[in-house]
């Protein structure tokens, strides 16, 4: 059993400004019995990052429908880890393209939902995750 | 007239009682033992039930009447067209978004464009510029010239007006948040190309208030943001009478899944918040409301929710109008629309069928009544930036629906249709109720202000998503159709990285260059206009004649009106 809900920290980076997919993402994590916080929009990697540490959240979620994902993203993940929250969850969604998921990954964003992800499989792998990441914690 | 002896009864009476008798006799027992395809037949959006048949009936029971509800085209209330003629004149004209790169890419597929048949264009700005940043803020790294044209200074734009204005009638600038910035630049561009600014139509999109609603590219508090858009409006009602001040982008609110009747009283709202500011500078309503018609009106795959939603639309202008206002002018009156296959009926999986998609919708917005003008989304939004093919393809659609299908020949060929009659009633009297509520928060600055709109599409976006998530709706190569193996059916357009730093030093270097202190001097003025509450446009077009930057006009601004952020209860989330 998982002894609290697991955090998430939603946010848009850079100047995107779409946002039904958060919406949708945050509305279905916040039905599973997750905690959501949004950051708003045109968020820095550091703004992110800074958030990610302050409110203490177990998952970075970044949703990104411009293009400019290819340079922010590793950026984040950069800044994670140079701030010690490399135990984060760093997850991206939207529009991103097949041929840049390694590059991505590489960088260190550990899983890349693109957009039609059925919310429901987000929600399982987010479970899969807390849960191993708990029982890695009791042991 | 002989008719039968007994009780009168009415037409309807006979024919209800007509469909009782088939539904006992015929409909019902073809139903024993078997199911219907679906447990609820509802529309897409709406989720309004939908009945297997419809009859005069039904017109009867929603109080149908030909004279006050249809008319005729041209005359109140325009449910049948705003168009005397339909389109046996003119075909509306067809347009299509473009923009990325800098200013001589956009020029380039701009000639393109122009060359497949569109006489009207729509620009797009990259995120740095509808957010106001120039392409070297640090915060727009990786964005520059991705989601539209770059554009710093009125250099870029003296580039990407190398077009052939003798083709281009009809162009669109879509950029929310800076707007007074980005008029003052195309004025002071035609100028510099000695166009004559009465030869084409220039169109700003300026509906600032949905972008607080869904889209987000707003830079300042809505009250400000308010107010920049009426110093547009006026500027170009008082010194460029054939331009269109405003678009209220209807279109912004579909994808933000806006059902139709939210969509028609949302934008109906925000288009009387504009109206009521533009008033208050000493206009007239027959003045006003001429310049603030202008909609962009999305088509989803629903197709009778669709074509309704666009009779619907024309009335309920007409109606709001009339009524709310008092106008009494024709053009007052009659609402502009430029229509659109929505992008978010468009999938990412198996791409082609998008251009099936794309047919059907442009063929619902035509029947719909088309509008003014059309434009075509393209098969790989979901992709990438679009790629030349799918340009060309996006272009041929309109053609085909204009000239292939007949479907432009006569006006309103479908009013008169029971279903189409019936919904068409059902959504103008579930808007004004809508609407009415808006109007009781005290219009949609304080609607916005309280975060209702923004909760209201939020609640759709995550519901309708649960309806394809949850096989209610089903979605070719999404729910269904599905292929395990996905192979890439197309080619996708990448931009060159080298185009952002290219773009940065050019701006860099023109600051360099610039006469710094005339450049102070007249950002210096744009302040002083957006603390006295002078109009902002003047200013802005000294300035970006000194070559200040759009940023630094942004920025200016910013330091009088200081800056919106929305937390998650008024971003719905």
């Amino acid at each position: 059993m998982n002894k609290r809900p697991l955090r998430v920290l939603l946010a848009k980076l850079g100047m995107d400004t779409h946002t039904v997919g958060v919406t949708i993402i945050g509305h279905a994590l916040r039905e599973a019995g997750m905690e959501v916080i949004f950051t708003g929009l045109k968020q820095t990697p550091e703004m992110v990052c800074a958030a990610a540490v302050q409110e203490d959240v177990d998952v970075v979620g970044i949703s990104t429908l411009s293009a400019g994902h290819t340079r922010s993203l590793p950026r984040l993940a950069r800044l994670l880890r140079e701030a010690g929250a490399e135990d984060k969850l760093l997850v991206a969604g939207g529009v991103i393209p097949e041929e840049d998921r390694a590059v991505l990954e590489e960088a260190g964003v550990d899983r890349i939902f693109t957009m039609g992800s059925d919310t429901r499989d987000i929600v399982a792998y987010l479970d899969q995750w807390w849960a191993e990441r708990q029982a890695e914690e009791a042991a | 007239m002989n008719r039968p002896i007994g009780p009168m009864v009415s037409e309807s009476e006979h024919i209800a009682g007509e469909a009782e008798r088939w539904e006992r006799e015929t409909r019902g027992p073809a139903l024993e033992g078997r199911k219907e395809r679906r447990e609820a037949f509802e529309t897409q959006a709406l989720k309004w039930p939908i009945k297997p048949l419809y009859t005069p009936a039904d017109l009867d029971a929603v109080g149908f009447d030909y004279g006050a509800d249809l008319g005729f085209p041209g005359e109140y209330p325009y449910t049948r067209s705003t168009r005397p003629n339909g389109h046996r004149t003119d075909f509306w004209t067809m347009t299509q978004v473009t923009g990325f790169g800098k200013g001589e890419d956009w020029a380039k597929r701009a000639r393109y464009m122009l060359d497949q048949g569109l006489s009207g264009l729509i620009l797009e700005y990259d995120l740095a510029t509808t957010n106001g940043y120039d392409s070297d803020d640090p915060i727009v790294e990786g964005e520059v010239g991705r989601a539209g044209m770059a554009l710093d200074s009125l250099e870029d734009l003296e580039k990407a007006f190398d077009l052939p204005f003798d083709k281009l009638k009809y162009l669109m600038s879509v950029c929310n948040a800076p707007q007074p910035v980005n008029l003052a630049m195309i004025i002071a561009a035609l100028e510099k190309k000695g166009i004559d600014p009465a030869d084409f139509v220039l169109h700003i999109v300026n509906g600032i208030l949905i972008e607080y609603t869904c889209v987000g590219r707003y830079i300042y508090p809505p009250e400000h943001g308010l107010r920049i858009a009426t110093d547009c409006i006026e500027y170009i009602i008082r010194n460029h009478p054939n331009w269109a001040p405003i678009s209220i982008i209807s279109a912004q609110l579909q994808p933000a899944k806006a059902n139709p009747v939210q969509e028609i009283a949302y934008s109906l709202a925000i288009a009387c918040a504009h109206i009521d500011a533009v008033l208050e500078r000493g206009l007239t309503i027959d003045e006003v409301a001429p310049y603030i018609n202008h909609f962009v009106v999305n088509v989803d795959m629903d197709f009778f929710e669709g074509v309704c939603k666009l009779r619907a639309f024309r009335k309920c202008w007409a109606r709001l109008m009339k009524e709310r206002y008092g106008a009494t002018s024709d053009a007052s009156l009659k609402i502009r629309m430029m229509t659109s296959p929505t992008t978010i009926a468009l999938t990412l999986q198996q791409p082609l069928n998008n251009i099936a998609r794309l047919g059907i919708m442009a063929t619902a917005c035509a029947l719909g009544g088309a509008g003014e003008a059309m434009t075509t989304p393209l098969y790989d939004e979901a992709h990438a930036l679009p790629a030349e093919n799918a340009i060309r393809v996006g272009a041929a659609i309109q053609h085909i629906v204009a000239y292939e299908t007949g479907v432009a020949e006569t006006i309103d060929p479908l009013a008169g249709s029971y279903y189409v009659e019936t919904l068409t009633k059902q959504m103008e009297e579930a808007a004004f109720a809508e609407l009415d509520k808006v109007f009781a928060m005290g219009g949609a600055v304080k609607a916005i202000e309280g975060g209702y709109i923004q909760r209201a599409l939020g609640r759709e976006q995550y519901e309708r998503n649960k309806d394809i998530e949850e096989g209610r709706r089903k979605w070719v190569g999404v729910n269904h159709l599905t292929r395990a193996q996905e192979k890439r059916e197309i080619e996708i357009f990448r931009l060159d990285d080298s185009m952002e730093e290219e773009q940065v030093r050019k701006v860099r270097d023109l600051r360099a260059r610039r006469d710094q202190a005339a450049v102070d001097a007249a950002l210096d003025n744009v302040r002083d206009a957006a603390r006295t509450g002078a109009n902002l446009v003047p200013p802005c077009l000294e300035a970006v004649k000194a070559y200040a930057t759009h940023g630094e006009l942004c920025n200016a601004m910013r330091d009088i009106f200081g800056v919106h952020s929305a937390d998650s209860q008024l971003m719905g989330i």
